[in-house]
């Protein structure tokens, strides 16, 4: 039924294809119109067969949700598993759903503190150093520092999960993307002392007392109250805005 | 003025797209769009004060899970651009700081009222995953490309018009604002800056540090190493 393995062009259009694996994303399905879009070029290499594998990537549009950079690696795993069942039977197609949802599950826990958690927040506060430091570039630090990690993981993902198959997520990737996670803490944690030393002595000379006593104020408001989801950070801002507001114009 | 604010509108749709439907490179995140937008309106100075502090809270606003986070892409692009098109109405460098409060404000709140738009693309998505099921299964191999076609126009439009009608309101109402209340804005932005500072590092000090000391000891470390160099760096 196979005509040739999966290559090199296969990876890089799905890979280029999941770019947009959250562009149809909604309640019912999740990213699963977006996966099909996604593994359709793996499909379509794999079963010759139009009848077929229209049933296949009809099966593919069911719920499906992943961290989206991580999604890769599952991609890979699962278009290996169904060059599998499609070329000798090695995998049950009736597994693959049943596979597919165990992967996004486990890459979802690892990818959301990777890149969510720690990555995200920690390029955020490398470009926010930068321009307190008085560099206008500190926007393309963020952006590279992210997508370095980002990109090479979505574009490489694919090959990664393909070549290990769904065991990819439970291997040495998974050591690696882990220490990354430390890494980043560490460093995102060193970086936050740093915007803090640039807040209070901009440029060596000191803010005045009301700046810094404000500054630790909302320091501690945020730490005791990040341990809840509600209000929000960006709704206890608009509480402040409106605080700060009235003081501004009553003062 | 019109070609900033074009420019403004054209970055809001490639801000709604970055964000969730295409690629996800953090192009969205406010600094970013800051930086562009400064460069835009020639405003480097009251682009980046509102962009700080919006990428503050944008860095701990998370889209984990089906949760929809607030829109800090359509956010950082109108409050940034409402700052730097009232600061370019405005003759005097007095008047930055006012700009500033606003930009802030005017960002949060379009960060916060994007939820709903962005909800009610997602519920859009749903009838359109489900056409193209259909399709699919009836032998048409082009629905996944227009389905997927279909949601990154509607993205973008519903970026562009958003950011198109928080600027057109802004610029309505709030220059005479600007002109009138300056000195009572900027006081406000006094206070205002240096909590929501320290509000927004709080929850990422909060994200890194994870109740381990040895993480907790490295943010002591920054902050005294980064206090000494700049006062010794002089």
């Amino acid at each position: 039924m196979i005509r040739v393995p999966l290559g090199n062009r296969q990876f890089n259009v799905m890979a280029a294809r999941l770019t947009l694996l959250q562009a149809t994303w909604n309640y019912e399905r999740q990213q699963g119109l977006g996966w099909a879009w996604s593994i359709e070029p793996a499909l379509e290499r794999i079963y010759p067969d139009p009848a077929v594998r229209r049933e296949r990537l009809a099966q593919h549009t069911a719920y499906f949700n992943t961290q989206p950079t991580l999604a890769s690696v599952a991609l890979g795993a699962v278009a290996r598993l169904e060059e599998q069942a499609a070329q000798d039977g090695a995998a049950d197609p009736a597994l693959i759903p049943r596979m597919k949802s165990l992967l996004g599950s486990s890459l979802a826990a690892l990818g959301d503190r990777l890149f969510w958690f720690t990555l995200r927040p920690f390029a955020a506060c490398l470009g926010i150093a930068l321009v307190l430091l008085g560099h206008t570039w500190g926007a393309v630090a963020l952006w590279l520092a992210y997508n370095v990690v980002h990109l090479t993981v979505r574009w490489l993902g694919v090959r990664w999960g393909y070549a290990d198959g769904p065991a990819v997520a439970s291997g040495p990737l998974r050591s690696r993307l882990e220490a990354l996670i430390g890494t980043f803490g560490r460093a995102g944690a060193l970086l936050v002392g740093v915007i803090m030393a640039c807040l209070m002595v901009p440029a060596g000379e000191p803010r005045s007392a009301t700046f810094q006593l404000l500054l630790a104020g909302g320091l501690a408001l945020g730490l005791a109250c990040s341990q809840r989801a509600r209000p929000s950070p960006t709704e206890w801002a608009l509480g402040i805005g409106a605080v700060a507001l009235m003081l501004g114009w009553w003062r | 003025m019109i070609q900033g604010a074009v420019v403004t509108v054209l970055l809001g749709g490639i801000a709604a797209l970055d964000a969730t439907p295409v690629a996800q490179t953090l192009l969205s995140q406010p600094l970013v769009m800051a930086t562009l937008l400064g460069l835009v309106w020639g405003q480097w100075v009251v682009a980046l004060k509102v962009g700080v502090v919006l990428q503050v809270f944008a860095a701990g606003t998370l889209p984990v899970g089906a949760r929809t986070p607030e829109d800090y892409a359509s956010g950082g692009v109108v409050g940034v651009g409402v700052a730097a098109l009232l600061a370019s109405l405005s003759p005097f460098a007095v008047a930055q700081d006012a700009c500033v409060m606003l930009g802030s404000v005017i960002g949060m709140i379009a960060a916060g009222l994007g939820v709903p738009l962005v909800k009610w693309q997602r519920r859009r998505h749903e009838a359109l995953s489900r056409w193209c099921e259909t399709a699919l299964r009836q032998g048409d191999a082009s629905a996944l490309g227009r389905a997927h076609g279909a949601a990154v126009v509607l993205a973008f439009g519903v970026g562009v018009l958003y950011c198109a009608a928080f600027l057109a309101v802004s610029a309505q109402l709030l220059p005479p604002l600007v002109a009138h209340r300056s000195l009572k804005l900027a006081r406000a932005w006094e206070v205002a800056q240096p909590v929501w500072l320290g509000l927004g590092l709080a929850h990422l000090l909060n994200a890194f540090v994870q109740r381990r000391f040895m993480r907790a000891a490295l943010f002591g470390l920054g902050l005294v190493v980064g206090w000494v160099l700049l006062v010794v760096g002089r």
